[in-house]
């Protein structure tokens, strides 16, 4: 029971993170390296959603994007790290239920 | 393009494009195009694309320099490379990233473009392709662009039978015209050729060794085979006039790649070497466009006379040294 409620609950940033998946092996190729910051944009909203969500992820995302202009210096800039880990993420990038015993 | 947030956030893009498109349609009509020629809305598209691209040029002229400048930390960038050398596992080449991007941070030399100018561009893209949406409709644009110019600018045809608003899945569903068909297809053609060229250009003649060996180039030299296949997918569903921005925005970029290739390459590259004897055979090279990387931990010159040493004292100075 709480497994499905748990899935319905990813769905979201389960589907955003397809999406961007997508996006990150057909689309980012084809303008090569541009970003200014590591990780990249795309991987930053990424790890962003995945962590948070898709209304927080995204616009943590937006707000990188922002930032990465031809003025910023650039550097390292990881997303904020949570406090703790409620999910688990398979090799492909999906988010899931933290199996049991693991917590 | 029903979606109102999207719609709220491109209509000033939408209003500039409009506008550059009027005034290069104005430009065109005064010297003597007909206002209705499909070939005076193309030459328009045109301009506005010289428009974008030129407005871009700063942009692109403060990555060059940033560039050159990274000349400077040429040593610290092959000191970081020769710490992670032949490790290829996941953890050490994210840790070379890391380290690579903060010395740029530190020095200030970031080579990168940065998201603006790819973001920039691609609203513009979809502000054209929504002005020619609602232009086939007959309908206004959100300013500069009358409804009058509107209904001109979607009815307008090239060769007086394909629609710029058209597209070749329209054509082909309608049963014709073939002439949209064929132009669609041209286009495409052109489109992947000029891609094509472009990123061989970089890929074969203007990136550093250590760059060549990253799986990121072998990634890229896969997608080069795949992107013609992007082309052709897009080159079916997007209108004939949205294929002509996109069109001239790459030949643009070919351009500006090969001369940027031709004289300003990067250091290190095949290019840079082709530079180097090019401006030798001329005589020109002055040695300033190329300072010796290897050359940098010079020993301090001394006026000092080397002192004799006894032969235990020179044994434990070898020691330290």
């Amino acid at each position: 029971m709480t497994s499905v409620v748990t899935a319905i609950v990813l769905l979201p940033r389960n589907l955003a993170v397809l999406v961007l998946r997508g996006y990150r092996a057909v689309i980012s190729p084809l303008y090569g390296d541009v970003c200014r910051y590591y990780p990249s944009c795309s991987a930053y909203t990424l790890q962003a959603i995945q962590q948070r969500g898709v209304v927080i992820g995204s616009a943590l995302g937006l707000y990188r994007i922002i930032r990465c202009h031809p003025w910023a210096k650039g550097g390292v800039d990881d997303v904020p790290p949570l406090r703790r880990a409620r999910y688990r993420l398979t090799p492909f990038g999906f988010v899931v239920a933290a199996s049991h015993g693991k917590g | 393009m029903e979606i109102p947030f999207i719609d709220t956030i491109l209509w000033p893009i939408k209003w500039v494009v409009e506008l550059i498109l009027v005034a290069w349609h104005w430009l065109w009509t005064a010297i003597g195009l007909d206002p209705a020629a499909g070939l005076t809305w193309v030459l328009s598209i045109v301009g506005l694309v010289l428009v974008v691209r030129a407005a871009l040029i700063p942009i692109f002229v403060r990555q060059i320099k940033s560039q050159r400048k990274m000349l400077e930390v040429a040593p610290q960038l092959k000191k970081i490379q020769d710490k992670y050398k032949g490790k290829k596992d996941q953890f050490s080449r994210e840790a070379m990233s890391r380290e690579t991007m903060e010395l740029y941070r530190r020095t200030g030399t970031n080579p990168l473009a940065s998201c603006l100018p790819l973001l920039l561009q691609m609203p513009i893209f979809f502000s054209l392709f929504s002005v020619l949406n609602n232009a086939q409709k007959g309908a206004a644009g959100v300013g500069p662009l009358s409804a009058d110019l509107g209904k001109q600018f979607g009815d307008a045809t090239l060769f007086g039978v394909a629609p710029l608003h058209d597209t070749f899945i329209g054509a082909w569903n309608a049963g014709g015209p073939w002439q949209v068909m064929v132009i669609a297809g041209l286009m495409v053609v052109l489109m992947t050729a000029s891609q094509f060229y472009t990123q061989l250009q970089i890929m074969a003649k203007n990136q550093s060794p250590e760059a060549k060996n990253s799986p990121m180039f072998r990634q890229q030299r896969i997608l080069l085979y795949i992107l013609p296949l992007v082309f052709v997918f897009s080159g079916v569903a997007f209108p004939l006039g949205v294929m002509f921005y996109w069109l001239t925005s790459n030949l643009w970029t070919m351009g500006q790649q090969f001369l940027v290739i031709r004289n300003m390459p990067t250091p290190g590259s095949e290019a840079a070497k082709a530079r180097e004897e090019r401006l030798a055979r001329r005589g020109k090279l002055t040695g300033k466009d190329t300072p010796a990387i290897e050359a940098a931990p010079e020993t301090p010159k001394t006026t000092q006379r080397q002192q004799p040493v006894s032969k235990n004292r020179a044994k434990k100075q070898g020691g330290k040294k």
